[in-house]
This record gives C-alpha cells, sequence and structure tokens, in this order.
C-alpha cells in the first residue's frame, strides 16, 4: 500500500501539451479525474492499456511518461 | 472526494446504522427475554429489506446531493457528475469484496463453532447476520483507505 516503484512525467508532458487539465486527460482516456491525480502522485500504477493510452494522448512512447525504479533489496 | 468515495461513504454510515439497530434490537430482546425463533427470523427480514432500502436509496440521494453541489460549484444548470467506474474503482472494489467475503468467512466459522459449544440455532443465526453487517462494514473502511492512501 502507498507510493509505487513506478514514477511518472504526466505533469510535466501536461504542461508542456499547454497546460492541458487533469480532467481533460482523463475525459481522453476515458477514467475519472481521480484516477490521473493517484497515477500523477504515484498512488496507483496504471494498466498496461491506460499507460498507453496516456502515452499516445501526449504522442510519446511508454518510456517517456513512465519509469520504473526497482527496489533496492540489498540496503 | 470522487462519486464512487462518497457512495462508499453512504454505505457505510448506514450499515453502521443498521448494526447499531440490529445490535440494540438483539440486547432488547435478550433483556425482555423475546429472543425466540419468530422474532429473529422478523428482524432478520426487517434487516435484509432495510440493507436493500437502503442502499437504493443512499445512491439516488448521493446522485442528486452530488449534482446539487455541481451546480453551485460550477453554475451549470446541466452538472457533469463523474459517476463512471475505471479500472481503479473497479480495482479497488473487488479488494474490498475479497476483504468483505474473508471477513464474512471467519464470522461463518465463529457461527458454526456456536453449534460445538451447544448453543441454540438462533444464536448462530444472529451472529450469521452480525458477520455480514461488520463485514460490510469492514469491506467498505478498506475501500475508503484504498482512495486514500493508493495501492
Amino acid at each position: 500500500m502507498g507510493k509505487s516503484n513506478i514514477s511518472n512525467n504526466i505533469r510535466k508532458l501536461r504542461f508542456l501539451n499547454g497546460e492541458m487539465t487533469q480532467e481533460q486527460l482523463a475525459e481522453k482516456v476515458g477514467v475519472t479525474r481521480q484516477t490521473i491525480i493517484a497515477i500523477e502522485s504515484a498512488k496507483y500504477s496504471p494498466s498496461l492499456e491506460l499507460a498507453f493510452r496516456i502515452a499516445r494522448v501526449f504522442g510519446v512512447p511508454l518510456e517517456e511518461v513512465f519509469s520504473y525504479e526497482a527496489e533496492d533489496k540489498t540496503s | 472526494m470522487s462519486f464512487q468515495q462518497k457512495n462508499i461513504t453512504v454505505s457505510l454510515v448506514s450499515f453502521i446504522l443498521i448494526l447499531g439497530f440490529y445490535s440494540l434490537r438483539v440486547i432488547q430482546m435478550i433483556g425482555n427475554e423475546s429472543f425466540t425463533s419468530g422474532n429473529v427470523f422478523w428482524l432478520w427480514g426487517i434487516i435484509i429489506g432495510l440493507a436493500v432500502v437502503v442502499t437504493i436509496i443512499g445512491t439516488i440521494l448521493t446522485h442528486i446531493v452530488s449534482a446539487v453541489i455541481e451546480v453551485v460549484r460550477t453554475g451549470k444548470d446541466d452538472p457533469k457528475i463523474e459517476d463512471i467506474e475505471d479500472e481503479r474503482d473497479q480495482l479497488i472494489d473487488l479488494k474490498g469484496t475479497k476483504v468483505t467475503y474473508t471477513v464474512y468467512s471467519l464470522g461463518v466459522f465463529a457461527a458454526m463453532l456456536t453449534f460445538v459449544f451447544g448453543l441454540q440455532p438462533l444464536v448462530m443465526f444472529s451472529l450469521l447476520i452480525l458477520a455480514g453487517l461488520v463485514a460490510q462494514i469492514i469491506g467498505d473502511v478498506f475501500r475508503l483507505v484504498l482512495y486514500r492512501r493508493g495501492f
């Protein structure tokens, strides 16, 4: 529970796409604004399909939107 | 707070009230020595009826209140309520349902144990409905926690 290992650049990409609002992005990918808020704050990791839909809205590859940081289990 | 969260909150409050009513009636019955099969099954009917009616009315009220709040907030005559259930809502609902069923299963097991201790079947039936109400409440609390803290 809590923050996931997947970070994202959605806030930055929204800004670069003419200050797109969370509501506009939510409408384009077919989810609620609350879900976009949860994804942006790394409280929810989206499904692969939703991740691709978000990347397509911004016209960038998936890895430019999301990045995965593996947990360091040695420490 | 999203529409789904409001709906869960309304359900939570409703089931807490129903649990309160149920507990009070059972305690009264035991106090009055009227804890009989007829009374218990009558109470069963009331609780199930209340749960169905309150859930329906709760959902309708949540829609109406959300629409009123949206009209006041935006000033538009045709308010847009985000009542769609997306993948996150469905996942949270599934996790909540899993918790509800787990708690209910434990409750059913505890109710069955009353036979082992030689108690009346009435005790088992009372525990069954109590477990159902408690399981629903714990499931709703768990759903709200998932909405707040993420997963």
